[in-house]
């Protein structure tokens, strides 16, 4: 027996260029006092502590929680590659939901380094070889960042498979810029029209600059707590977690020699369904979607694993502008990890922090209207899918 | 981990009414001994006597529920002691030999009561109480002794030397009775305790005397007593928290030959030997001590003196050197001795001139560079050992110089040079020192013997050596006979090749000599003498030339007449040289060998690195793999920020032949080195197949899938190895052509294939006839065309076809609109035609599709177009 979870605060700080924001702890502090004030709790009354990062040393998290206060209470410290921060989530959560804690910070932070995402540890087993060795085998090596060979392969092989246009991918990363120029907490602003995303620099075919997201510092935090701690704090109507779910690679991933598979389409379409079915509710309840598009042909991959499109219909879905206001749904509203952002650490978290904002009504110029369920996608590869469906009634 | 229990064991404890023999004793009754608690009540320094001490432990055994007894008696009745527990429990397992006390001054006032009392407390106490149960445990099968000696006795302290002497003295006790005890399981220990107690409040300070409780000790002394405890023999340092074992080390040390006399200054020589731990053993016991003396007990000294140490200097081998010749070295020494006095005889020119259709070096040239490897040796001071004399008694006695094939006009050479033999010829000695030169390959090329009679060296009684009666002319005429004036100059001239002493040059040196003037170098007159044996019996060709032994007799002055008289000896020409003006021999006993055919230089062995890559690979003049290492090399060296964009360190490992390579693209500027075991990323495959993808023939991916490039590590850095496709193919065979100029005449001359691919730019398109023969292929068979249904643009380079497969199927020149547009390289759409499939190479990324992929499923039509 489970109780409900519910998310009473969140924050995030501006998301900026490496080398140009603070020190992961300054930034964790910050977004974390945000969310305790948006939350109206005092850090006193946090119970334990889910801290997300992929690079820095051990016990970073605890580093920043003990700025807030050194109350002896447990920090975790939690790393699963780009889905770091909603596996902190998630663990806060079900530390709340199994009746553990009432009250838990969920913090994710990530202070990274200029250029694309490498391996640091290169004296021990890679844990992404298997991933390497199945692309390589699959397109071989190249001189191009590895996860935009990963993601810009499995976009080859999208359009073999769908005849999918170019354009197609460059229209998500121009929807992204539209959204994240309502957006105070995004890196990017500045407008780019489809052209001029083509017209970048190739990475990987079909995946130009524009395509990629960037590396990025930042910080994201929620507080989460149980009804009892809610009604005690006089909160009503908080947003809560309507269903929650993690899915690690299947058989699909490795064996099928499929670069769509290998990224985790497979993974993200179970977790998707396992969510749906533990919330009673389907895509078309859903009104707006924070998902992990690292790389546009991400974006594309996962309308479907979503369900949001049919396998091979979401050029159409973009076609029809199903995945931007006046449509079915819109998608990433914050402006995704390509225009926000992706600071590993925190990104899961500030997707939670934007679809609780979508769902308060609070999200200013960029509010979904009548948003009531949200749909939250963070993937990582090595790999990890978290998917979390929000409701505010 | 069970507990080490001692139930049913009978244990006496000695001075256990305080401090360590308390602790011990509590301990071991803790664990279910029986403890002889025994105390004489005395003070620390052995003075007055009570029970109280004793009893107070033994109340506190009982107490915890264990089981002692008291005993008062002194350690010097060790039997009564030993009585008590056999009175009491019928046995004796443990002795734990503890009772002491300190008289503790200098020795200026020592007296011989302080003396008396230490050793009798310490060491005959020890003894009678471990000498009463020596027996019984003996008969029991089992016994655990332990004594108690100090740091003060191994290390020795001020103050203590009665109480150093007897602490020692326990040790060596503990030793013997480890050796006598050990068949009957009696094991016996010594254990060096650093505690606070009664004994030493003395000497230390009270802080510290606190920190040494006594119960760090006992639980060592326990183990030791414990019957699953196997050691024996050993000596322990403990307190403060430390166990440690000690034993003892002993230098290498110097080891004289014997048989002669060793005197005290040759210890002193010998002291930073004598006394130098870095080749230090542990001898543990009588036999591994005398080791080396019973090694040593065989050794004969074959002799010597102050000037020459035989044992020391014979067979010592110097370490190898290094040296090169030219032509011009060649002509020098030839000149040196006399030849191209007529400079129009081309038997004398073949050796003067290295333009000349013959040119060939002079053999005798084969002793300069070994003599010069010596006179280097000397002159760094490197010596053979036990050669104690200058060169103001040496004289060049004799000298063989052997060639195993003709001198080739310029050379790398390694000596080795080792003393072969030292003769005693009474009042002299003869030291041989043999010489032996290989060429870069590794092959013998020329064997020196350079005989030198040392003034004054012998008389040691040994060997005479061979006797030197040898080579001696027959009594008969010479088979021929050559004479030549020696030029005045020619030794000046003769110097130059290497021999500078200045008894050939200055006249005020040679006087002090006590010559008249400066005189000949023996070797001048060897290469005459060489000469004239040529010119006579060998045809003037010097490749016949095989050997040549002389002794030096006497010696020449520059300006004299030389006749070299030869009788021919199957290939043997015996001669000697004289002096005309004196009529005296200043050569004798000598003889030349003839080679019957002129021998070849060996195969030539290939040097590992610049190996040819295995069979099927990079031809002759492609980059080997070290010259592809030198062209990364250098691209780095250009290249300043790669290392910093890269940063990793990558090991190629090359099979057949094996090397390995370390490219650093971490550290500093990056470098590239031969060698290396441990890097970022690992790249293991065949020296050929690495040839080949410098080379550009081989993609890196494709060795990959084949399985024929393994890349450990991380996988991941192996794609910065992408810069390698950046290396400019000129500059890449400028870096090998400067390699392959810099290794000598051996290296091809042929210049090396680009390095990488070559441009595109630079061949003929392949793909207007392949696109022609789509054409052809197309209207033969209209299906083709009508599955597809769609327009296809093709851009290959610079050249643009639009297929218009919607009818009949048709190939125009030029752009359009279409359905889909492939774009290419002309080795990609050349892949096509040979049958790689579109969508691999598609998502390969070698062709990129505008438009929808999906109209390229169907264009299967490429096969064969080649």
């Amino acid at each position: 027996m489970t109780r409900r979870v519910n998310v009473i605060g969140v924050g995030m700080t501006k998301f900026q260029k490496p080398g140009a924001s603070d020190e992961y702890n300054v930034m964790a502090v910050k977004a974390a006092r945000a969310a305790l004030e948006d939350a109206k709790v005092d850090f006193k009354e946090v119970q334990s502590a889910y801290c997300g990062y992929v690079y820095g040393d051990s016990t970073c998290g605890q580093r920043s929680v003990y700025e807030l206060g050194l109350t002896g209470i447990p920090v975790f410290n939690v790393n699963n590659n780009c889905s770091t921060g909603s596996t902190a989530l998630m663990l806060a959560s079900q530390a709340v939901a199994g009746g553990l804690y009432e009250c838990v910070l969920a913090l994710g932070f990530e202070k990274m380094e200029k250029g694309a995402l490498a391996s640091k540890f290169t004296d021990r087993t890679n844990p992404l070889e298997w991933q390497a060795n199945l692309m390589s085998k699959v397109q071989g090596f190249n001189a191009a960042p590895p996860a935009a060979q990963m993601f810009g392969g499995a976009g080859r092989e999208y359009r073999w498979k769908y005849g999918t246009k170019r354009e197609t991918f460059a229209k998500v990363s121009s929807k992204a810029r539209k959204h994240a120029a309502n957006n105070p907490y995004a890196m990017f602003q500045e407008q780019l029209s489809v052209e001029e995303v083509l017209a970048s620099p190739d990475v990987f075919d079909p995946l130009t600059r524009y395509q990629c997201c960037p590396p990025t510092c930042g910080a994201a935090a929620a507080i989460l707590c149980s009804d009892e701690f809610a009604k005690k704090h006089g909160i009503t109507k908080p947003v809560w977690i309507a269903a929650q779910n993690m899915t690690t690679d299947y058989d699909s991933s490795f064996k099928e020699d499929s670069m769509i598979k290998m990224v985790g389409f497979d993974m993200a379409r179970e977790c998707a369904n396992k969510v749906y079915e533990q919330a009673g509710l389907g895509p078309k309840d859903v009104q707006v979607v924070e998902l992990h598009d690292c790389f546009t042909t991400n974006e594309v991959l996962t309308y479907e694993a979503l369900g949001l499109a049919k396998e091979g219909e979401a050029e159409k879905m973009i076609d029809d502008g199903d995945n931007t206001y006046g449509g079915k749904w819109v998608t990433n509203p914050s402006g995704g990890l390509l225009s926000k952002g992706h600071p590993l650490g925190a990104t899961g978290l500030a997707q939670c922090t934007e679809l609780v904002w979508q769902l308060r009504g609070t999200a200013d110029k960029r509010q979904v209207p009548g948003a009531k369920v949200a749909l939250q996608h963070n993937l990582g590869l090595g790999g990890a899918c978290v998917i979390t469906m929000y409701r505010a009634d | 981990m069970s507990d080490l229990r001692f139930d049913g064991r009978v244990a006496i404890v000695t001075g256990a009414g305080n401090g360590l023999g308390r602790s011990h004793a509590l301990l071991l009754a803790a664990r279910g001994a029986r403890v002889v608690v025994n105390d004489l009540g005395g003070g620390a320094t052995g003075a007055g006597k009570s029970s109280s001490a004793a009893d107070k432990v033994v109340e506190e055994i009982k107490a915890a529920g264990g089981e002692a007894v008291a005993n008062y008696d002194s350690v010097e009745d060790g039997d009564k002691i030993v009585q008590t527990a056999l009175d009491t429990w019928k046995r004796i397992d443990i002795v734990i030999n503890n009772a002491g006390i300190l008289r503790d001054t200098s020795f200026k006032k020592l007296t011989d009561e302080d003396w008396e009392l230490i050793y009798r407390v310490h060491v005959r106490g020890s003894y009678k109480v471990t000498k009463a149960a020596w027996d019984h445990m003996q008969e029991a099968g089992f016994g655990r002794i332990i004594f108690t000696a100090s740091a003060a006795g191994i290390y020795g302290n001020f103050g203590q030397a009665n109480y150093a002497m007897a602490k020692l003295g326990l040790v060596g006790l503990s030793n013997t009775l480890a050796i006598e005890g050990k068949k009957k399981n009696v094991l016996v220990n010594t254990i060096a305790p650093i505690a606070g107690s009664r004994l030493t409040e003395t000497i230390l300070p009270k802080n510290i005397t606190d920190a040494l409780k006594p119960e760090y000790v006992s639980p060592l002394v326990a183990w030791l007593a414990h019957e699953s405890c196997e050691e024996t023999g050993g000596l322990f340092e403990v307190g403060g928290g430390l166990y440690a074992k000690l034993r003892w080390e002993r230098t290498e040390g110097k080891l004289f030959k014997l048989g002669r006399e060793i005197k005290p200054e040759q210890i002193k020589k010998s002291w930073g030997v004598i006394t130098d731990f870095d080749k230090s053993t542990h001898p543990a016991n009588i036999n591994e001590s005398m080791g080396p003396i019973l090694g040593n007990l065989e050794s004969k000294a074959l002799g010597g003196n102050d000037l020459i140490d035989v044992d020391a200097a014979l067979g010592f081998e110097m370490a190898p050197q290094k040296s090169q010749y030219d032509e011009k070295d060649l002509a020098l020494y030839a000149l040196g001795v006399g030849a191209g006095a007529n400079p129009l005889d081309a038997g004398e020119l073949q050796y003067v001139y290295e333009n000349a259709s013959d040119f060939r070096a002079l053999p005798t040239f084969g002793v300069v560079p070994a003599l010069g490897m010596v006179f280097e040796a000397l002159k760094r001071g490197e010596n053979a050992p036990g050669m104690n004399y200058g060169f103001d008694r040496i004289l060049h006695g004799e000298q063989l110089t052997e060639l195993r094939r003709p001198l080739p006009p310029s050379a790398k050479l390694t000596h080795k040079a080792k003393i072969k033999e030292i003769w005693d010829k009474g009042k002299g000695a003869v030291v041989v020192t043999a010489i032996t030169s290989f060429d870069e390959d590794g092959n013998e090329l020329i064997y020196n013997e350079l005989s030198t009679f040392v003034r004054g060296a012998g008389g040691w009684g040994g060997e005479r050596g061979p006797s030197a009666e040898i080579n001696v002319p027959p009594n008969r005429a010479p088979d021929a006979t050559v004479e030549e004036k020696i030029s005045a100059s020619q030794a000046l001239l003769y110097r130059l090749s290497g021999d500078i002493n200045p008894l050939h040059a200055d006249p005020g040196f040679a006087k002090a000599f006590g010559f008249d003037k400066p005189i000949l170098h023996g070797l001048c007159t060897f290469g005459y003498a060489a000469r004239h044996v040529i010119k006579a019996f060998s045809n003037n060709d010097p490749r016949f030339f095989k050997s040549i032994k002389v002794r030096f007799s006497d010696s020449v002055f520059p300006g004299e007449t030389l006749v070299t008289e030869m009788w021919k000896d199957g290939e043997k020409i015996v001669f000697r040289c004289k002096v005309k003006e004196r009529d005296k021999t200043v050569i004798s006993n000598a003889a030349i060998d003839l080679y019957k055919e002129i021998p070849k230089a060996p195969e030539k062995k290939k040097p590992a690195a610049a190996a040819a890559p295995a069979a099927g690979a990079a031809a002759s003049g492609e980059p080997t793999s070290a010259e592809a290492f030198a062209v990364i090399g250098d691209f780095i060296a250009q290249n300043g920020s790669l290392a910093s964009e890269v940063g990793k360190t990558f090991l190629f490992k090359l099979s057949g032949p094996d090397s390995a390579w370390t490219v650093d693209l971490k550290n500093g500027k990056g470098s590239v080195a031969p060698g290396g075991d441990k890097a970022d990323c690992i790249l293991e495959l065949s020296d050929a197949d690495f040839c080949a993808m410098v080379a550009g023939k081989a993609d890196p991916m494709k060795l990959w899938t084949d399985k024929k490039l393994k890349i450990g590590g991380d996988v991941m850095a192996s794609q910065k190895l992408m810069f390698l496709k950046k290396i400019d193919p000129k500059r890449a065979m400028e870096v090998v052509a400067k390699l392959r100029g810099a290794g000598g005449a051996a290296a091809p001359s042929a210049a090396p294939a680009a390095s990488a691919k070559p441009a595109a730019s630079g061949k003929a398109s392949a793909a207007p006839a392949i696109v022609k023969a789509l054409g052809e292929r197309l209207a033969k068979t209209p299906n083709l065309a009508k599955e597809v249904g769609a327009k296809v643009a093709l851009v290959v380079g610079d050249h643009a076809w639009l297929l218009d497969l919607t009818g009949a199927g048709t190939v125009a020149e030029g752009k359009g609109a279409a359905d889909a547009t492939l774009t290419l390289g002309d080795d990609d759409l050349v892949a096509l035609a040979k049958g790689e499939g579109l969508r691999d190479l598609y998502q390969h990324g070698r062709v990129r599709i505008d438009g929808d992929p999906r109209v390229a499923h169907k264009l299967n039509f490429w096969k064969g177009l080649v």
